[in-house]
């Protein structure tokens, strides 16, 4: 493949998940995808979105459209970020024409990981091994914001050794919504406790997500309560030899 | 009976005691289990389910945005066909002008059908407070009357009250025998209406659609008791808020569809009342004066504000709540005023003023299942967000209370933070130091944001060596 891939890297994978980088790093080697990785880049902003500080979400956003201007496609293992720059992006800089266009430029070639492999390159064998039960939980980034649903799965589909079995209420949110897990945690423990009891339902040992901020979420409060199972972002899986 | 104060601002302690009840969260998962599955089957059977709900919003959208022109059409066609149109700018005007109509009618009773319009005006305790007794007619208004309480859910008002429940109240308020059979309380309920039917010279209602074409208002039921209350009584006021109001008449079926579909999974309600103007000479039923008292309420300043607007577009369907995880968590109560759900963190804000009500519209995932499921098209989420941005702003058009100083040096700071790479690199670092010594329990104090993760999750276990890190160090080694 010529045309250049930009990997974008979310903060909290920066800061708490570098595996998740790194399996993505190995998924695009493996599959000979020429990428790189410019360091400069920190956070798309979105705290400060969901937070109202638009001033700032603002002063980020164009540091992010000019550090990813240059290449082809730009990628990352989260689906709110990428719909912080596809959705916010544009709708923060609508009153300033020359930023609204390169923003639109830069959103519009923006994808999320799995939506990137399938979509965008017609891939949905990555030659990944895998040898566990799992089960998928849909993230509303991605899933409602982004509409990618069949992607993950279908990529899933493909993981050798991977046994996939449904989930309950795959498509209903985790209870993270951001700062709002740390704000209001007696609801957001309510919602989060849902999602364990579905995961510990489904029989599979492992819930298979593509969204950073889910994973802390429920592996918090997994481990917080000794339930059985682990969690796993979809670019570990993928990442499986 | 009092009219009750809104209590939004209360949202925490209101949280904390409705998650405690076992037997509420229980039936709130069966509710919105139930509800998904009969709205799904019934836009399933629709030739495009999906088609037909764009087809919604682009009519509410359309609507909206020419809201003058189709009230004005509305005001003159509904004229026309005999009905008086009266203006309201707030819920003063529309109480004053009902409560003297009544009064000069020489009317002491009342029948109401349920109207969330007036529960937001506070229109049934206005009325008894001036003498005038008033009956809500629906029977889960009906129990919430005598309860005493706020509507639990848009549509359901007393969904979350079991039958033990209702029937201790029909007991003590009433004198009814205690009974665990839900038909029986039906029928004392209706025995106990019928007299209050035949009786009142006066029936309020809402109204679903205002039909600009025709002059027509549309109401949607199940009990009957609409459609009693608009025919039995001499004289029939229906409180219309100014969003209510749809172009045509094609407009209003096919909103219809997807109003009773989204509301109870139904194809269509059990009674549809489309009523222009009062009854005319030859006609058996309908009412002898019509009255449409159209009420602004604020919904004019949500109008002509652009990121807010669409929050007109909502047809009160209810749906939003049942597929909201937060709703199917704490319940209808915590929301603290008439509207709940994810339209109520979004409408009670804009109708009370944004300092009264600052938890609503913060305490949501954004996880946008509401928008998905909307038929009105409403955007929610960016509403939501939209609200914080005005709230950190301190935007006095929406009467919030004064910028959040801390807040706003907190992340501007973690703005300054994030516009430098090498900032962002030690700055970050840090962070991880701390939160490795918070992990392990040595950090005296959490600050507020971790103690709240922490309480039912772990700390997440921050990298030994960031991705970028990590990065920079393959790429040397990758490089000799």
């Amino acid at each position: 493949m010529s045309d250049s891939v930009a990997l974008f890297v979310p903060c909290l994978v920066d800061q708490f998940l570098p595996e998740i980088g790194q399996s993505v790093v190995k998924v695009f080697r493996r599959l000979g995808i020429d990428f790189s990785c410019d360091l400069r880049q920190t956070c798309c902003g979105q705290p400060l979105i969901n937070a109202g500080y638009t001033e700032g979400a603002k002063q980020v956003a164009k540091r992010f459209i000019s550090i990813f201007e240059g290449p082809d496609y730009i990628v990352a293992p989260s689906g709110s970020c990428i719909h912080t720059v596809r959705e916010h992006y544009p709708r923060l800089l609508a009153d300033e024409p020359e930023w609204h266009k390169r923003a639109c430029e830069v959103s519009g070639r923006s994808y999320e990981l799995s939506q990137f492999l399938v979509s965008k390159l017609g891939l949905d064998d990555v030659d990944a091994r895998y040898k566990a039960r799992a089960c998928l939980h849909e993230s509303c980034a991605i899933l409602r914001r982004l509409g990618i649903s069949d992607e993950p799965k279908s990529l899933l589909k493909n993981v050798k050794g991977l046994e996939l079995v449904p989930l309950n209420d795959a498509d209903v949110c985790c209870g993270f919504g951001g700062e709002f897990a740390a704000h209001y945690p007696n609801i957001s423990e309510a919602i989060v406790k849902d999602k364990a009891n579905n995961f510990q339902a489904s029989g599979a040992d492992i819930l298979i997500l593509g969204e950073p901020g889910c994973l802390l979420n429920i592996r918090g409060y997994i481990s917080h309560n000794g339930l059985h199972g682990r969690v796993k972002h979809i670019a570990e899986i993928l990442a499986g030899e | 009976m009092v009219v009750i104060e809104p209590e939004t601002n209360n949202f925490r302690e209101l949280v904390r005691e409705n998650l405690a009840n076992e037997q509420q969260r229980k039936l709130l998962g069966d509710f919105s289990l139930i509800l998904k599955a009969l709205r799904d089957f019934s836009f399933g059977e629709m030739a495009d389910g999906h088609a037909a709900l764009q087809g919604g919003q682009k009519i509410r959208e359309y609507a909206v945005n020419s809201l003058p022109y189709l009230l004005e059409t509305f005001e003159e066609n509904a004229t026309k066909a005999g009905a008086k149109v009266i203006w309201a700018r707030d819920a003063r005007e529309a109480n004053a002008f009902i409560i003297s109509l009544a009064k000069e009618k020489g009317a002491d009773l009342c029948v109401k059908g349920k109207s969330m319009v007036s529960e937001e005006i506070g229109l049934r305790e206005e009325l008894i407070k001036n003498g005038i007794d008033t009956y809500e007619t629906d029977l889960g208004e009906f129990i919430v009357q005598l309860a005493g309480k706020r509507p639990f859910h848009i549509v359901g008002p007393a969904i979350n009250m079991s039958v033990d429940e209702v029937s201790c109240l029909f007991n003590q308020v009433l004198g009814f025998d205690k009974t665990q059979n839900p038909v029986d309380l039906t029928m004392a309920a209706r025995i106990f209406l019928r007299d209050k039917f035949e009786g009142a010279q006066i029936g309020i209602t809402g109204a679903n659609m205002a039909v600009a074409e025709t002059g027509s208002i549309i109401l949607v039921e199940n009990e009957g008791n609409i459609r009693f209350s608009t025919s039995a009584p001499e004289t029939h006021i229906a409180v219309v808020g100014i969003e209510k109001v749809v172009p045509t008449l094609s407009d209003a079926t096919h909103m219809l569809k997807l109003l009773t579909r989204s509301c109870t999974g139904q194809r269509i309600s059990e009674y549809v009342s489309v009523i222009t103007g009062p009854r005319k000479a030859g006609e058996v039923d309908g009412p002898e004066e019509l009255y449409i008292v159209i009420l602004d309420n604020g919904r004019s300043r949500i109008y002509a504000d652009e990121a807010m607007k669409s929050a007109l577009q909502c047809i009160k369907c209810g749906l939003c709540a049942a597929v909201c995880p937060v709703y199917t968590h704490v319940g209808g109560y915590a929301y603290g005023w008439v509207y709940s759900g994810p339209i109520g963190a979004v409408l009670n804000p804009l109708l009370l003023g944004l300092g009264k009500a600052k938890h609503l519209y913060q305490a949501t995932t954004l996880c946008g299942a509401c928008k998905d499921y909307c038929p009105g098209g409403v955007d929610i989420p960016n509403i939501l967000l939209s609200l914080r941005e005005r709230a950190m702003a301190g935007d006095r058009s929406l009467a919030a209370d004064r910028p959040p100083v801390r807040q706003k040096i907190f992340y501007c700071l973690w703005t300054w933070v994030l516009m430098d790479r090498l900032r962002y690199k030690i700055v970050s670092k840090l962070f991880r130091m701390v939160l490795r010594i918070a992990g392990v329990g040595k950090l005296p104090i959490l600050p507020a944001g971790l103690s709240g993760w922490t309480q039912c999750r772990n700390m997440p276990q921050p990298a030994k060596k960031s991705f970028h890190d990590l990065y920079a160090e393959t790429s040397k080694w990758m490089a000799l």
